[in-house]
C-alpha cells in the first residue's frame, strides 16, 4: 500500500463508522432501554432485566397480532406472485406493446398517498357487495396493489436479462409446450428478481401501519396498530416491542437471502 | 421429390411482405445456406421453417409431410440461435438433456445419449458447469449438441457464428460441417457472411428484399452472379453500366457488366493503359485502386513479394480475361 493512502483509508473509515453509528445510536439505545429495569434520572438505567421482553412474549394480544402481520402480508405477497408473475409473462411474451401502460399504472400506488387512497377504499369497500372495511381481506387486496410496483419492476427486469423470447423458442423446439417452457425455464430463472422483490415488499408491507389502522383498525389489530394502541403503556414494553419486531424482520431478511444464496 | 421441399410460401406483417412465392427443394443430407443482407427475410424463413413464425400460405413438406398445420413440438426439428438460447438455470449435461427429458427418454438411455453427443462437439468435460461459466464458443456448442441429442430431422442454424469472434468463428465453422456430414444431417443454415456460406455449403440460396434471387454451389454464385445484387453481394465486383463499360472495353456494350477484381491482370504494359490511384493491403491480397479510359476499377493481385508493389500514380497495362466479363441484368 502507497504511504499516502493510509490516511485516506482511514478517513473514510471514519466516515463510515460515524455514519454507521448515527444510524444505529437509536436502535442500541431502545435495546438498552429495553432491557432496563427503569432508566429516568441517570446517564445509565438503574439495572437490567428481561422482564418486558417476558411480558410482552406472553401477551396473547401481541402474539395474535404478530401472527395476524404473518397472515395479512403473506396472504397479500402469495395474492402478487399468483397474478404478477402470469401477467409478467404475458405482457412480454405476447404483449410487449403493455409494458409501457404497465409501467404508468405500477406508479399509482406512489402517486396516491396511503391516507387519500384508504379514504377512497374506505367508500368503496364500506358497504354494499364488497364490505370488506374491517376485515383483512382488504387489507391483503391493499398491500397487494402496494407491493406491486417493487416486483414488477424487479421481476421486469430480471425477464429483460434472459432473452425470453429465445429461450421460449428454444425450448419449444425441444419439445416442451409453453406451460412446460415456463415452469421450467422462465421461472427459475425469474428467482432472483422474484426473492429480491419478495423481501423488499415483505419487510416494507410488516411495517405498514397507515393502511392498517384506518381500514382495519382494532378488529384485525396488525403489530404496527398494536404498538400504537400500546403507545400509552410502560416505554419498556415498547421499546421491547420495536426491537423484537427489528430483529424478526433483520433474521427473516438475513435467512431468506442465506436461502437464496446457496443455490446456483 | 425433395426431402425438403419449400412451396409458394407466403409472410406479411400487416401490409408488409416479408417474403412472397417462396420455392425451394433441398435433397436429403444437403447443407444448404439462406445467404442475404438483413431483413431480406432469410431469418424469417428459417422460422417458419421451424414453427415459430406462422405463414400465410403456402406449403413445407418435409419428408413428405407438410409442416405448417403442425406444432413447432411436433415437427422433429432442431435449432441453434445466435444467442445460444441456453437455459441459464441448468448445466451443461441438463440443457442437452432437456430434449429428451421432454420426449421422457429413461435416464440410462438419456445419460448415454448426452454423453455421446457432448463427445461429438468436444465437451465431454463440461458436462456440469453452467452457461455463464463457459465461453461463446463453447456455449454454441452446448447448443449444437442440445438440437443434435433428439435426433432431428432437420437442423436449422440461424446465424449460429454472428456473435463469436474471428477465429473461434472459424474453428467452429469447420466443426458444424464435420458434424453435419458425419451424421448426414439435412441442415439450413442462415447467414450473412458471405465467406461463412461459399465455405461451408453445398448449396447456396441468395436471397434479397423477400425472394431468392439466385441458387447453386459456392462456385457458380461466385463466378457467374445473375443480377447487379448478386455480384455487388458476393465478392468484390467491379460493377460497370452499359456506357462506362464500353468507354473501358473500347467497344459497344450493351448492358452492365460485372468483373471479378482477380479477374483483371496488371502488366507493365497492356491492352488498356491505366494508372494506379492507390492500394491497400488485404493481408495475401493487395488490392489496387486503378484508373483506366477514365473508369476507376478494383483489381485484386496476390501479395508475392515487397518488391512487386506498385506506387501511387505509376501507369501500368490492364487485361481483363474475356470471360470473366459477366453480363449482369
Amino acid at each position: 500500500m502507497r504511504a499516502d493512502a493510509k490516511p485516506a483509508a482511514l478517513y473514510h473509515r471514519v466516515v463510515v463508522w460515524l455514519l454507521f453509528l448515527i444510524l444505529l445510536l437509536p436502535l442500541a439505545a431502545t435495546l438498552l432501554y429495553s432491557l432496563s429495569t427503569s432508566w429516568s434520572a441517570t446517564i445509565l438505567p438503574d439495572g437490567l432485566t428481561i422482564k418486558w421482553y417476558l411480558a410482552l412474549w406472553s401477551d396473547s394480544r401481541f402474539l395474535a397480532a404478530f401472527g395476524q402481520s404473518l397472515l395479512v402480508c403473506f396472504g397479500a405477497l402469495l395474492l402478487a406472485v399468483l397474478l404478477i408473475l402470469p401477467l409478467l409473462f404475458v405482457v412480454h411474451y405476447h404483449f410487449p406493446r403493455l409494458d409501457g401502460l404497465m409501467n404508468i399504472l405500477i406508479l399509482l400506488p406512489f402517486a396516491v398517498p396511503p391516507v387519500v387512497s384508504s379514504v377512497g377504499l374506505l367508500q368503496v369497500y364500506g358497504s354494499g357487495p364488497l364490505a370488506m372495511v374491517g376485515t383483512p381481506w382488504i387489507l391483503i387486496g391493499c398491500y397487494f396493489t402496494v407491493a406491486l410496483p417493487f416486483m414488477y419492476r424487479a421481476i421486469t427486469n430480471n425477464l429483460q436479462a434472459i432473452n425470453l423470447r429465445d429461450l421460449m423458442d428454444a425450448a419449444h423446439l425441444l419439445g416442451a409446450s409453453t406451460w412446460k417452457a415456463a415452469f421450467l425455464v422462465v421461472l427459475p430463472n425469474l428467482r432472483n428478481g422474484l426473492m429480491v422483490s419478495l423481501f423488499l415488499s415483505f419487510s416494507f408491507l410488516f411495517g405498514e401501519f397507515v393502511f392498517a389502522n384506518l381500514l382495519v383498525g382494532t378488529r384485525y389489530e396488525t403489530l404496527q396498530v398494536y404498538l400504537n394502541n400500546m403507545r400509552n403503556s410502560s416505554g419498556h414494553f415498547n421499546s421491547a416491542l420495536v426491537i423484537s419486531y427489528f430483529f424478526f424482520v433483520l433474521v427473516f431478511t438475513w435467512a431468506a437471502t442465506r436461502l437464496n444464496k446457496d443455490k446456483p | 421429390m425433395s426431402y425438403l421441399s419449400i412451396r409458394s410460401l407466403h409472410k406479411s406483417y400487416g401490409d408488409t411482405s416479408i417474403f412472397s412465392d417462396i420455392h425451394c427443394e433441398i435433397e436429403r443430407g444437403e447443407f444448404v445456406t439462406l445467404l442475404g443482407p438483413s431483413g431480406c427475410g432469410k431469418s424469417t424463413l428459417l422460422r417458419c421453417i421451424a414453427g415459430l413464425t406462422e405463414v400465410d400460405g403456402g406449403q413445407i413438406l418435409l419428408d413428405g409431410q407438410d409442416l405448417v398445420p403442425l406444432a413447432p413440438q411436433k415437427r422433429g426439428i432442431g435449432m441453434v440461435f445466435q444467442s445460444y438460447a441456453l437455459f441459464p438455470n441448468m448445466t451443461v449435461a441438463q440443457n442437452v438433456a432437456f430434449g429428451l427429458r421432454m420426449q421422457k427418454v429413461g435416464k440410462d438411455e438419456s445419460a448415454q445419449r448426452v454423453d455421446e453427443v457432448l463427445r461429438l462437439v468436444e465437451l465431454q468435460d463440461f458436462a456440469g458447469r453452467y452457461p455463464h461459466q463457459l465461453s461463446g464458443g463453447q456455449c454454441q456448442r452446448v447448443a449444437l449438441a442440445r438440437s443434435l441429442v433428439t435426433r432431428p430431422r432437420l437442423l436449422l442454424l440461424d446465424e449460429p457464428l454472428s456473435a463469436l469472434d474471428a477465429r473461434i468463428r472459424k474453428h467452429l465453422r469447420e466443426q458444424i460441417r464435420a458434424i453435419q456430414q458425419e451424421l448426414g444431417l439435412t441442415t439450413v443454415f442462415v447467414t450473412h457472411d458471405q465467406e461463412e456460406a461459399l465455405t461451408m455449403s453445398d448449396r447456396i440460396f441468395l436471397m434479397n428484399t423477400g425472394k431468392i434471387v439466385q441458387s447453386g454451389d459456392a462456385e457458380s454464385l461466385y463466378t457467374a452472379p445473375v443480377d447487379a445484387f448478386a455480384a455487388g453481394f458476393i465478392g468484390n465486383y467491379n460493377l460497370l453500366d452499359a456506357d462506362t463499360a464500353s468507354r473501358l472495353l473500347l467497344r459497344p456494350v450493351n448492358s452492365r457488366i460485372a468483373i471479378r477484381p482477380e479477374a483483371i491482370q496488371l502488366h507493365d504494359s497492356g491492352a488498356i493503359a491505366a494508372e494506379v490511384l492507390g492500394h491497400s493491403l488485404l493481408g495475401n491480397v493487395i488490392r489496387y485502386r486503378v484508373q483506366a479510359n477514365g473508369v476507376e476499377l478494383l483489381v485484386d493481385v496476390l501479395n508475392r513479394s515487397e518488391r512487386d508493389l506498385i506506387g501511387k500514380g505509376q501507369c501500368i497495362g490492364l487485361s481483363i480475361d474475356a470471360d470473366a466479363i459477366r453480363e449482369v441484368a
